[in-house]
């Protein structure tokens, strides 16, 4: 580099104003940060090896496995719960189970950028809080989409035709459920200093909300609610009911296989109300740290 | 996005009746210091002085409990982001994404402080070319070297429109050779970019090149000024005798009060060269070798604070800690 071109750098007056931060500006930090997230994760081999054999596991031996058992015969008749395999029904639930995975995991970020000091880089810049924070839920939301969408290549195999309207309307839910969960993860993140507890509380969080949301058995929606109830010990109905997976969950399954268990307006509303609640907890956390 | 100094006469920082207590430890004390433009600043002082405090109130970091701080003529606290534009900054612990490449550590930089795309690419390739990191760009920074990952940082502070370069002892933790290195490649980027440099050390040696030197310690300024004014100040002249024998040394001790044995050699501070001359002429017989040192900074801070600028027990507890940080 010689003389000249520093001052060819240094010189450009149209640049050397002073400027409030602009739209521009924001947009490029916003960029900057969601594209970080994406490159660090699929650097990242081991979660993207658990992002593929977690849906092979699920949807190959379990939904395989199941698949025979998913009917009943009562005095000689035989009857199926739902009016689908199993392999069908579980299929969303696994897209969803990728994602609650992958979206929890990804705010591992957070703590990472604190112990290893990148924190501080980016509170030293100009962009404001919320802002970094929306990219950072945003690249966890895009790397857990992808995740989902890996799914998505066993349509086929779970016998679940895939269309372009389905893609839309699978996506948005996607999107609503992952921008959600990665915007938890930063809240656990917030609160907990090592790896370590991290990968624990992430597990302690995400099966058990998993098992209950109506994903790998379905709450016969022929039977009335105190029905249910007899089917089902009334904790679990309740727990079900509670979770907001559980909405997700039937969401997806809405959309891919055709199948409600509840009102389709449901899983929207609460998914739309999760994402605001969860971004505001998470950038109160934030704004702290 | 670029930056204007409200004013290029005034002081690039000014740091006035500065105050922070972390519980009952109070880290600054009033402290008050001026950084004029264009100037290398050095804040000197141990481990536990206030220096860091004193840097993440510059770098809007951390609020001061009392007193303000402006960066080129912005107050860090009522316009942190303006401030922060003005900045560049490269912290004591290191800061950089190991798992993105070299190149789009700076790029993330360039795109936070909204550096266009055009004049980022051309500050980047001409930074790499200055920290002499062209030829790793697309290397992942987790295999770079310490020294190598602090020069990264130093360019990094950089891609934006930086006027001021705060540097947070930004040369610990890397070997004697590279520590030197490290100075050439600041001086040089002060030079290039017309830059104010604000660092802090506590290797004494090391601030002889700076413009000014401000001593702090417990979290209070004990004395600013240009290193030579310093030493004829407060700096002393010492004379290093090599005694003959025990009895020699005894003897010279006796003689001289707050003369005092370090590393086997016999030091006797003192004040005039007609001193030297008359050391020399009367002890002569009992001594094997002498030599005399002009005033250094470390005398100056012995004079100032009646310690070492370096508590051995310190470097010792420091060096661990940081070995563990290391590794993470």
């Amino acid at each position: 580099m010689d003389v000249a071109d520093v001052e060819a750098t240094r010189a450009a007056p149209e640049l050397r104003r002073a400027e409030v931060p602009t739209l521009t500006a924001w947009s490029s930090g916003l960029a900057a940060i969601w594209l970080r997230e994406i490159r660090r994760s699929l650097r990242d081999r081991g979660q993207f090896i658990g992002g593929v054999s977690r849906p092979l596991l699920w949807v190959i031996i379990l939904g395989v496995g199941l698949n025979p058992y998913f009917r009943g015969e009562i005095y000689g008749e035989v009857r199926f719960v739902v009016p689908y395999t199993y392999l069908q029904y579980i299929f969303p639930a696994v897209i969803a189970l990728n994602i609650m995975y992958t979206s929890v995991q990804s705010a591992v970020s957070v703590i990472w950028d604190r112990e290893f000091g990148f924190l501080r880089e980016v509170l030293v810049s100009p962009l404001p809080r919320w802002l970094v924070l929306l990219g950072k839920v945003l690249g966890g939301t895009t790397v857990a989409m992808i995740h989902g969408a890996i799914v998505l290549a066993l349509a086929r195999f779970a016998n679940v035709p895939i269309t372009l309207t389905k893609l839309v309307g699978g996506v948005g839910v996607m999107f609503l459920l992952a921008f959600s969960l990665t915007c938890v993860g930063v809240v656990i993140a917030n609160r907990l200093r090592s790896f370590e507890g991290f990968g624990v509380f992430s597990n302690a969080v995400i099966l058990p909300l998993y098992f209950t949301s109506a994903s790998i058995f379905p709450l016969d929606p022929a039977l009335t609610r105190a029905q249910t109830r007899v089917v089902y010990p009334e904790w679990l109905v309740t727990v079900v009911e509670w979770n907001p997976i559980t909405y997700a969950v039937d969401s997806l399954r809405g959309i891919f296989i055709g199948f409600n268990q509840f009102d389709p307006r449901y899983g929207p509303i609460v998914l739309a109300a999760a994402a605001v609640v969860f971004f505001a907890l998470a950038l109160r956390d934030f704004r702290r740290a | 996005m670029s930056f204007e100094v409200r004013d290029a006469r005034e002081s690039m920082v000014v740091v006035s009746e500065v105050s922070k207590r972390y519980g009952r430890t109070v880290a600054l004390d009033g402290v008050s210091l001026e950084v004029a433009h264009g100037e290398r600043y050095a804040l000197l002082g141990p481990n536990g002085a206030g220096k860091t405090t004193l840097i993440h109130i510059i770098c809007t970091i951390h609020p001061a409990d009392s007193g303000t701080v402006t960066v080129g003529g912005w107050e860090v606290h009522k316009q942190p982001r303006r401030a922060r534009q003005a900045l560049g900054v490269v912290f004591q612990e290191p800061s950089l994404d190991t798992r993105l490449t070299v190149a789009e550590n700076l790029e993330f930089h360039g795109q936070v402080f909204g550096v266009p795309r055009q004049l980022r690419r051309r500050r980047i390739n001409d930074l790499l070319e200055l920290v002499e990191l062209a030829d790793r760009r697309d290397k992942l920074v987790s295999s770079l070297s310490k020294g190598m990952q602090r020069r990264l940082e130093i360019a990094r502070a950089l891609v934006h429109d930086a006027r001021v370069l705060v540097l947070d002892e930004p040369t610990v933790g890397l070997d004697a050779q590279t520590r030197a290195r490290m100075w050439d490649y600041i001086a040089e980027v002060q030079r290039r970019h017309e830059l104010t440099v604000l660092v802090t050390t506590h290797y004494i040696e090391e601030v002889d090149d700076c413009d000014k030197v401000c001593i702090i310690d417990h979290g209070k300024v004990l004395a600013v000024d240009t290193p030579a004014a310093l030493k004829s100040a407060h700096g002393r002249t010492l004379v290093k005798v090599t005694a003959r024998d025990e009895a020699a040394a005894g003897k010279l001790l006796e003689t001289y009060p707050g003369s005092s044995v370090t590393a086997g050699q016999v030091v006797l501070p003192v004040d005039s060269t007609a001193a030297v001359t008359e050391i020399l002429r009367t002890h002569s017989d009992e001594m094997e070798a002498m030599t005399v040192e002009s005033p250094t900074l470390e005398s100056v801070f012995l004079s100032l604070t009646g310690r070492a600028i370096r508590d051995p027990s310190v470097e010792a507890e420091q060096g661990g800690r940081r070995g563990v940080r290391g590794r993470g």
